[in-house]
């Protein structure tokens, strides 16, 4: 732990929360992703126990604290293995979009909804054609009276079924100097007329995650939709990806921490029960705690650095790639302490496996995240 | 020393490969992978063709092919598509044992009915939290009967086979007085049982067996009695390369489609193929491929002079499950958001190639094997 990060009001809040998942999340998850989708009410209970956007002020209905403890649940939810429930993506990613750009009235209209649970948000910036190159995007908003009208194609959307707002990434009529003057954020509603979704997508792993196709056929909304100002959407998501990569890291650490747990338990209990013919590799077990305990120190000092408002950049870019490449390689490692059992679905090392495999993709690629710090490097 | 394949070997290539882009339907193999299902028709489609007992001696339906022969098919069907490759693989999983160490009744009722499709074999060794000896099933041998009684896990194919080779303690005083049994699943006192999904390589069904005394005649007993634990070292010596092949198809395949979606795919107005972070996967990708293939054949290529080549066996296991793991996972990679999903047609090779690192014995094992080799039997035990 970083020296002075938490305090025992983060601890208490900690505690708190794994109780909470131990209750209502953990025992009916393996349902949920047979089912592919968690169930709305689920993310009502979480709301009513103000663990959705606890950083918003209390004039919108949030607990007015800071992201540390937004960050505590995001720790706890992948140390659980719980990734369906994409609560950091919702409070700590998309919710910032219309707390720092969204002016009054967007506040007030939305952000109550997010903390409740009533609102699910969804980000889309994705296109089929448009991946790590976000400037190229092809979406567009036309201004047609006290409307926009979008029409384009979002793919890989998480929470893309659920969301019933979604900011949307768009180019909105702006004469174009460069590639990246011209992107708008527009919030979409659910059921505004032209807006439809695609189907929940299969994945490796994630499964309860919703994950899907968003299409804006002629999709009308109000123009008072647009977060911010017309054109700024690219640096508007430059400023938050930081965060972003942030949530990323943190989850990536803490699933490596979880699967290394487990698998050390399932190392004794073996030795206890003398089943020792499949070697214990202690030298093997020795070094991944090394690359964990490294990986802990660094996530820890940026939470802390974040949160003290530094331009961690540079280094959030390392964090994302690094900790999502580590926890793949200690995940996998910790799959052979299984042997053959680890390849089994009954037990959860088989799931973290496949889950972590989405860290280094989402959230920037790693190979984007490399490009930043070179770029940061001077080079 | 020569490094090319000879012309009959290029035409098996040539002929896998035919079949396997001919038969495999990549949405047909995402949903076996999905319903977990044995690909039937294909399996049955190989046989045809002799793909299937491809080793057997040709008096009992074979083609009397040499295990690299046999590697060559199995690379090239897992480099079309890792799941289907490595159900047609596994398919006659422990006929090995037959073809070496069967009397000619025994190969005469089981290798035919296995080369045309007309049945699955399989092979039940590991137990419960115990690796190869002493095993907890024994087998009583007497009065020209054997009664077996325990259970086995991890039997590939054990629900759908209709043949089972079972390896048995015979003396409970010497650990390794194993004694190998033919017998047919649909035998009474067998119970099968599934031991639930899997990450990966879910066309094969993997199942516990009980034994709860199973009457079979001694006629079925492979081989000498009380002389399992040795066959089944060659058995693993085989398996071993056959495993390293399933690696290197399954390496290779990740990289043809990392290879064909990085010159397509254009991000920041070029092809991905020209940005370095991609060039150097492929680069290392290509490295890993090459590697495990060379030691593969040659492991392969010692094991059909007779002289296998222990070190360069147990080396081509491990390299060649660590390239299929390492390059899927670029593969996945480079597809970026599209790799995550299943529609992208790569990701379920990346989920089977992990079970290769856990196949048969851990990496660690293998490790621990090698360096008893080098060190020349020197060891803590």
């Amino acid at each position: 732990m970083y020296k002075n990060l938490y305090r025992k009001e983060h601890l208490l809040f900690r505690e708190a929360f794994k109780c909470f998942l131990a209750k209502e999340i953990i025992p009916f998850y393996d349902q949920w992703e047979k089912e592919g989708i968690i169930p709305r009410e689920v993310w009502k209970k979480m709301g009513q126990n103000g663990y959705l956007c606890p950083w918003v002020e209390k004039e919108y209905g949030g607990a007015g604290l800071g992201f540390d403890y937004s960050f505590i649940i995001t720790e706890e939810m992948a140390y659980a293995g719980v990734y369906g429930l994409m609560a950091g993506l919702h409070s700590d990613i998309v919710a910032p979009y219309i707390h720092t750009f969204g002016d009054k009235a967007q506040k007030k209209k939305w952000l109550p909804g997010c903390i409740s649970g009533d609102i699910i948000l969804a980000v889309a910036m994705t296109e089929p054609d448009a991946g790590s190159d976000l400037s190229s995007i092809r979406t567009t908003a036309k201004r047609d009276g006290d409307s926009y009208i979008i029409n384009g194609e979002k793919v890989f959307i998480s929470n893309g079924i659920l969301a019933n707002l979604i900011v949307v990434a768009c180019k909105a009529e702006i004469e174009s100097r460069s590639p990246y003057k011209d992107i708008s954020l527009i919030c979409v509603e659910d059921g505004s007329p032209g807006f439809s979704r695609g189907r929940n997508l299969e994945k490796t792993g994630w499964h309860s995650q919703d994950t899907a196709e968003l299409i804006f056929k002629d999709c009308q909304v109000p123009a008072s939709n647009l977060l911010g100002e017309r054109g700024k959407g690219f640096y508007y998501m430059m400023e938050k990806l930081q965060q972003e990569r942030l949530v990323s890291a943190i989850m990536s650490q803490a699933s490596a921490e979880a699967a290394f747990d487990m698998a050390l338990d399932y190392c004794k209990q073996r030795k206890g029960l003398k089943q020792a013919e499949i070697p214990i590799d202690a030298n093997g077990i020795a070094e991944m705690a090394t690359d964990i305990e490294i990986g802990r120190t660094f996530v820890n000092s940026l939470i802390n650095d974040h949160i003290n408002g530094e331009d961690i950049i540079k280094k959030v870019s390392m964090a994302k790639w690094w900790t999502s490449d580590m926890a793949n390689r200690i995940i996998s490692q910790c799959m052979e302490l299984y042997g053959d059992y680890g390849y089994l679905e009954d037990y959860k090392v088989g799931r973290f496996f496949r889950d972590a495999r989405a860290h280094p993709i989402y959230a920037g690629t790693n190979e984007i995240m490399k490009r930043i710090i070179g770029r940061k490097l001077g080079i | 020393m020569d490094f090319t394949l000879t012309t009959q070997q290029r035409d098996i290539q040539k002929a896998a490969s035919e079949f396997a882009k001919g038969e495999f339907d990549p949405d047909a193999a995402l949903d076996y992978d999905l319903r977990q299902q044995f690909p039937l028709n294909v399996w049955k489609n190989a046989s045809e063709l002799g793909f299937i007992g491809a080793c057997f001696p040709e008096e009992y339906g074979g083609q009397e092919l040499g295990l690299l022969e046999n590697a060559l098919i199995v690379e090239t069907f897992c480099r079309q598509d890792s799941g289907i490759g490595m159900a047609l693989a596994l398919s006659d999983f422990g006929s090995e044992m037959i073809v070496r160490n069967g009397n000619k009744d025994q190969k005469k009722k089981i290798l035919p009915f296995i080369a045309q499709g007309e049945g699955i074999v399989t092979s039940a060794f590991l137990e419960e939290g115990c690796f190869l000896a002493p095993f907890a099933t024994t087998a009583k041998i007497s009065n020209n009967e054997c009664i077996i009684n325990g259970m086995k896990s991890f039997v590939t194919l054990g629900s759908i086979a209709d043949y089972i080779i079972v390896v048995c303690q015979t003396r409970l005083d010497t650990p390794h007085a194993q004694t190998v049994i033919l017998l047919k699943r649909e035998t009474d006192g067998i119970e099968v049982s599934s031991m639930g999904e899997k990450v990966g390589m879910r066309m094969v069904p993997v199942d516990q067996v009980a034994f709860a005394n199973v009457r079979v005649p001694a006629e079925n007993i492979v081989g000498q009695e009380d002389t399992g634990y040795f066959q089944l070292q060659d058995f693993f010596n085989e398996m071993r390369i056959k495993t390293g092949a399933m690696g290197i198809g399954i390496a290779q395949g990740g990289l043809d489609k990392a290879l064909e979606y990085s010159k397509k795919r254009e991000q920041f107005g070029k092809p991905i193929a020209s940005f370095d972070a991609i060039r150097n996967k492929l680069a290392d990708m290509y490295i890993d491929v090459e590697m495990a293939r060379l030691i593969t054949y040659k492991a392969a290529w010692s094991f059909d002079t007779g002289a296998p080549d222990d070190r360069a066996i147990l080396i081509s296991k491990m390299i060649a499950s660590k390239a299929a793991y390492r390059t899927t996972y670029d593969a996945v990679q480079i597809y970026g958001g599209y790799g995550y999903m299943t529609e992208g047609h790569i990701e379920h090779f990346y989920r089977d190639a992990k079970v290769l690192d856990l196949f048969l014995e851990p990496g660690q094992i293998q490790r621990n094997m090698l360096a008893d080799h080098i060190l020349g039997g020197v060891s803590e035990k």
